[in-house]
């Protein structure tokens, strides 16, 4: 009778037995490191008794007084909205070239697909290695047309190391804006253009009038999943620069992850990655307001 | 668009650069694979004229091209990866598996079945997307230390599977939606449990969506370096992070890293060319359709 009954609940329409291993899993690793982050943010890690105690909102305190942090905050937004804007424009201009059914453009749109195929950590030892100061393929070209002092390396010049980080990360993210786009442009009605066509109107007119309004469901998206992965970036400054020279290329994440394991700054760093946290859900969940994104 | 040829053989030459300049980096690395040290470290640096070489692949794998064809000698050395290699296969596919199967079963529900608070659910899984994995790894490092989970493939696979769930559950939710659910009614008109609707009919009619699910997660994991650089510190490492270690006292090791760098693109390239037809949706999590 029992199994009969319990047989009855797992196949009928709750939806319980079929959420309950997804929300067990999401509980464990999602809500329990929140409220042991919240938990450690009040703590801190003593070496002297090699034991966390509680220390209040010290951490709080810090954290608003702590130039490095609001240097890493400045830098995560600038490595944020300048690789973003970088991303959308070439990857539209890109996607705008590439939308055509001419012999070879599928072979072209499939080579674009490799970069996204690569670890990111790879990708910085790739870009670490193309602009050595030495060796680097990258240095040597600017080096000899002139624009870059050889004895400036672009990644150990506090002006020039986050420029070098974010060539790799729009070189390999570029490539995410231009399938996307290329799918949204494939998508698009035929009519419209037609009708623009016949009124004489130029291509860039049309472009701006008819092509950016259709596309801006596709655009808000694009923006939305790679905002979220820009702001949390840290594979490719840890590999490249490890933050520096200076702070010049402190990331958020990795300023938190440094202060958690490099200085064994426990609730320090969880105060840090709440901070990241808190930005991101604000930001993002806004910007579905905004846009009106719908899953 | 139509055009004149002039403007379509200017297009194409074009887009011929551009995508050269993006398969450049690539082209590049690949060719430091197969150089000696001394072409690595040359100024200018050599692009096309140097003596393609195996060592650098035969000290990462263990495999060497000589007179007798290919031969594999495993072990020895610090740049011996094949190990690593494995270690990463194995996270990549069991988290995987975890994460489609708990996904698939969970997008059904969304798909299908109606109830309160449906939406605020969704929206709740997409929040998880957003957590930056710095603010899970730290609190799962202390937890994973208690469990004795660091260094393990169960650690790795667990985190793995987590982080792939909120994609895997959208992007299915998005294949099953576009499988009518009349289907579904009728079969229920005929008798079945929503079980076997779900295990007989909606689940092979998904079979693409459900591989597409799949290679998205595998080259998730296999590219992910946070959780692998946090979670795992000697007996197990993955392939990013191994990768950023190969920098040695006396220099990096750039032949031996640009040949397993280069080794372990091929493998996630062709995957996701199996599945290029899904690609966008799986990018935008489903959101998008092709």
């Amino acid at each position: 009778m029992r199994v009969a009954q319990a047989r009855r609940f797992v196949i009928s329409d709750h939806p319980l037995p079929w959420l309950l291993p997804l929300v067990a899993i999401l509980l464990v690793f999602t809500v329990y490191p929140l409220i042991y982050n919240i938990w450690l943010s009040f703590h801190e890690f003593v070496p002297r008794r090699r034991a966390l105690e509680f220390v209040g909102t010290e951490n709080w305190v810090q954290l608003w007084n702590d130039t490095r942090f609001w240097q890493s905050l400045v830098i995560t937004f600038t490595y944020f909205a300048i690789a973003l804007a970088f991303e959308l424009v070439l990857g539209m201009a890109i996607a705008l070239l590439l939308d055509s059914d001419g012999f070879g453009f599928g072979f072209l749109r499939g080579v674009l697909t490799m970069t996204l195929v690569i670890p990111p950590a790879i990708v910085g030892m790739m870009y670490l290695l193309m602009e050595d100061p030495q060796f680097g393929v990258i240095s040597y070209l600017l080096q000899s047309i002139g624009l870059l002092n050889p004895n400036n390396p672009i990644l150990a010049t506090a002006s020039t190391a986050l420029a070098g980080v974010l060539v790799a990360e729009i070189w390999q993210w570029t490539p995410f804006m231009v399938l996307i786009f290329l799918a949204g442009l494939r998508a698009l009605p035929p009519e419209p253009y037609e009708a623009a066509m016949i009124d004489g109107a130029s291509s860039f007119q049309i472009f701006r009038r008819i092509t950016l309004p259709m596309m801006s469901k596709v655009i808000a998206i694009a923006v939305l999943v790679r905002g979220i992965d820009l702001f949390r970036v840290f594979d490719y400054v840890f590999v490249m620069t490890s933050g520096g020279p200076g702070a010049s290329t402190y990331s958020l994440s990795l300023y938190a992850w440094q202060q958690t394991f490099s200085f064994v700054k426990w609730g320090y760093g969880a105060t840090l990655s709440l901070v990241t946290l808190v930005i991101i859900l604000v930001i993002a969940n806004l910007f579905i307001r905004i846009a009106k994104v719908k899953w | 668009m139509n055009g004149s040829f002039s403007t379509r053989m200017l297009r194409t030459i074009a887009a011929w650069v551009v995508v050269a300049v993006f398969f450049f980096p690539i082209y590049y690395w690949t060719s430091v694979a197969f150089k000696h040290g001394n072409d690595i470290f040359n100024r200018p640096p050599k692009l096309f004229a140097f003596t393609p070489t195996f060592d650098n692949f035969q000290k990462v794998f263990g495999i060497s091209l000589g007179s007798g064809g290919i031969t594999v000698t495993p072990g020895g050395g610090n740049f011996y990866m094949a190990p690593r290699v494995w270690d990463s296969i194995v996270i990549a596919t069991l988290s995987t598996v975890l994460a489609v199967a708990i996904a698939t079963v969970a997008a059904y529900a969304l798909s299908r079945m109606n109830f309160r608070g449906r939406h605020s659910f969704v929206g709740w899984v997409l929040s998880t997307r957003m957590m930056p994995p710095v603010a899970v790894a730290v609190p799962m490092f202390f937890i994973y230390k208690n469990f004795g989970l660091i260094d393990t493939y169960t650690g790795m696979v667990l985190i793995h599977a987590l982080m792939n769930l909120p994609l895997a559950v959208l992007l299915m939710k998005s294949f099953f939606d576009d499988i009518p659910s009349e289907i579904d009614e009728s079969a229920i008109v005929d008798g079945a449990s929503r079980f076997m609707i779900f295990r007989r009919i909606v689940l092979p009619m998904a079979k693409g969506g459900i591989a597409a699910t799949a290679v998205l997660c595998f080259i998730f994991s296999w590219t992910e370096f946070l959780f692998a650089l946090t979670l795992t510190t000697t007996s197990l490492k993955t392939v990013p992070v191994v990768s950023s270690t190969f920098v040695t006292s006396i220099g990096t090791a750039w032949g031996n890293m640009a040949a397993l760098g280069a080794a372990s693109i091929i493998p996630a390239f062709i995957f996701i060319l199996l599945v290029q037809k899904h690609l966008v949706r799986g990018l935008t999590m489903g959101s998008l359709k092709q």
